[in-house]
């Protein structure tokens, strides 16, 4: 049994610059925040200001450039190869805003492709791979190859895809970005499940405000800073105003 | 922590990824495997037409002859690798975001690795293969219609194949099957470093690569 550890993501003045030439963009410019296991949280910020950067740096995608950053209260930075490919493979699930398909491989291949790496049997791969798709509504588009799918079905296998191999945190960068209203309620309902019923972490960066109403927690981020925390009370209060 | 923890990718799995990518993207691998064919081919047919020639003319004991050979050898050489090398190099550097993909899943750099250079022993074995028959054929037909004894040069040839013991080394490589694993060492040697320095980079950094 997994020890409960209160926060299942912490950050640490986390920073990540890019130089470019004479100019420096701060992406992210001293993060420090605290996630609760099983929380709900959307990120939200205009275009630029470090979302996609922050959930590389959290996810273990990127190297920032100063700070720390915990999953389940170990430094990432102290794992070595073995222990960061498996976080990657089994603990975190990552919706990519680009989805990151692979594209000479089907629906179903590409949804199989992380239980690969944690090594589960074919058939049972597909299986779940075919159960996971169907779930998001894709049940009929299996053989395809993300090049003959829609945005928004795109979309959805890269969700079928960060889901299926059970993750304790869910890092989304604008899952319902692509998607129809009735479409993106549906995500946001699977999440929602996952959250409520199999206590799953989702950290999500969105403009949907759909999503903001089962959100635990908002962050609002500003040119690589956090502006403002808000809980869904204090910002159901402030429409009503 | 249970034991069963851990990224798993045998080496099985390892090899049906890389069959399949070949499959996949059969114009592709077409494309790199027709280079290693046609630098094979020319390297065998030169290699084969010299030593048919030194044999049947006196056994490369003039110096020139000796010379001639080496460098013939060494130019077939180089132009065959450069081919090589040039094809494995854009059909690795053309996969970064595939690679970015893949390490953002789980991939450990070894994997990556893995893939690309059982991809480039197959493509180098198929392709080795095919250019040292189609070249060692060629040079073995061209001689026998334009020689004197079609029945000698035909024998010459065949005895290349097995020409294991030659003490001089450049004969060594006129054996087309010396050839088919030079072509091995070649395309495994210029996609080690093209995927070696794929497989290093962060995953976002795989990702965000323009070819
Ligand atoms: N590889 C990079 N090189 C240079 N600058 C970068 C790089 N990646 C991101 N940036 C810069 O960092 C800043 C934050 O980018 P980021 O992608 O995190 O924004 P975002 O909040 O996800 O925006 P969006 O809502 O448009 O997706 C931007 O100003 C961007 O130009
Ligand atoms: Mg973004």
């Amino acid at each position: 049994m997994a020890l409960r550890y209160e926060y299942a993501v912490e950050t640490e003045d986390l920073a990540k610059y890019y130089v470019m030439g004479p100019v420096t963009v701060r992406a992210l410019d001293g993060v420090s925040v605290k996630i609760r296991r099983s929380e709900y949280l959307s990120i939200m910020g205009p275009s630029g200001s470090g979302k996609t950067t922050f959930f590389n740096m959290v996810g273990g995608l990127d190297r920032p450039t100063r700070g720390k950053v915990f999953i389940d209260e170990v430094d990432i930075a102290s794992l070595d190869a073995y222990e960061l490919a498996w976080l990657r493979a089994k603990k975190i699930g990552y919706i990519f805003q680009t989805f990151n398909l692979i594209p000479v491989l089907t629906a179903l291949e590409n949804v199989t492709l992380p239980m690969v790496f944690t090594g589960v049997e074919r058939e049972e791969r597909l299986r779940r791979a075919r159960e996971m798709l169907t779930r998001v509504g894709l049940g009929e588009r299996l053989d395809h190859k993300p090049g003959e799918l829609s945005g928004g079905q795109q979309q959805r296998v890269a969700i079928a895809r960060a889901l299926v191999n059970d993750p304790v945190i869910v890092l989304a960068d604008e899952p319902t970005g692509n998607l129809d209203l009735h479409t993106g309620l549906e995500i946001i309902n699977l999440l929602k499940t996952l959250n409520t019923e199999k206590k799953v972490t989702i950290i999500n960066a969105t403009h949907d405000l759909k999503m903001i109403d089962v959100s635990d927690r908002i962050f609002w981020l500003r040119d690589g800073k956090i502006e403002r925390i808000e809980t869904r009370a204090e910002v159901a209060v402030k429409e009503i105003e | 922590m249970s034991g069963e923890e851990g990224v798993k990718f045998p080496l099985s799995e390892a090899f049906s990824f890389s069959l399949e990518s070949i499959k996949r993207r059969f114009g592709r691998a077409l494309v790199t495997m027709a280079s290693i064919v046609l630098g094979i081919s020319f390297l065998t047919f030169l290699l084969t037409t010299g030593r048919i020639v030194s044999v049947l003319y006196g056994e490369g004991s003039g110096v020139a002859v000796q010379f001639y050979q080496l460098w013939m050898a060494v130019i077939a050489l180089l132009i065959c690798s450069v081919g090589i090398v040039n094809s494995m190099l854009m059909s690795v550097t053309e996969r970064y975001k595939e690679i970015g993909t893949m390490k953002c899943l789980g991939a450990m750099n070894t994997h990556v690795l893995e893939i690309f250079l059982i991809e480039a022993l197959l493509l180098g074995l198929i392709g080795g293969l095919i250019g040292a028959v189609a070249g060692w054929t060629i040079a073995t037909v061209w001689q026998a219609f334009t020689q004197a004894s079609p029945v000698n040069i035909f024998m010459v040839s065949a005895s290349l194949w097995t020409e294991f013991n030659a003490s001089n080394p450049l004969l060594l490589l006129a054996n087309p099957l010396i050839d088919i694993a030079l072509s091995v060492v070649i395309a495994l040697l210029a996609a080690l470093a093209p995927a070696y320095i794929a497989a290093k980079l962060s995953p976002t950094e795989a990702l965000r690569y323009e070819v």
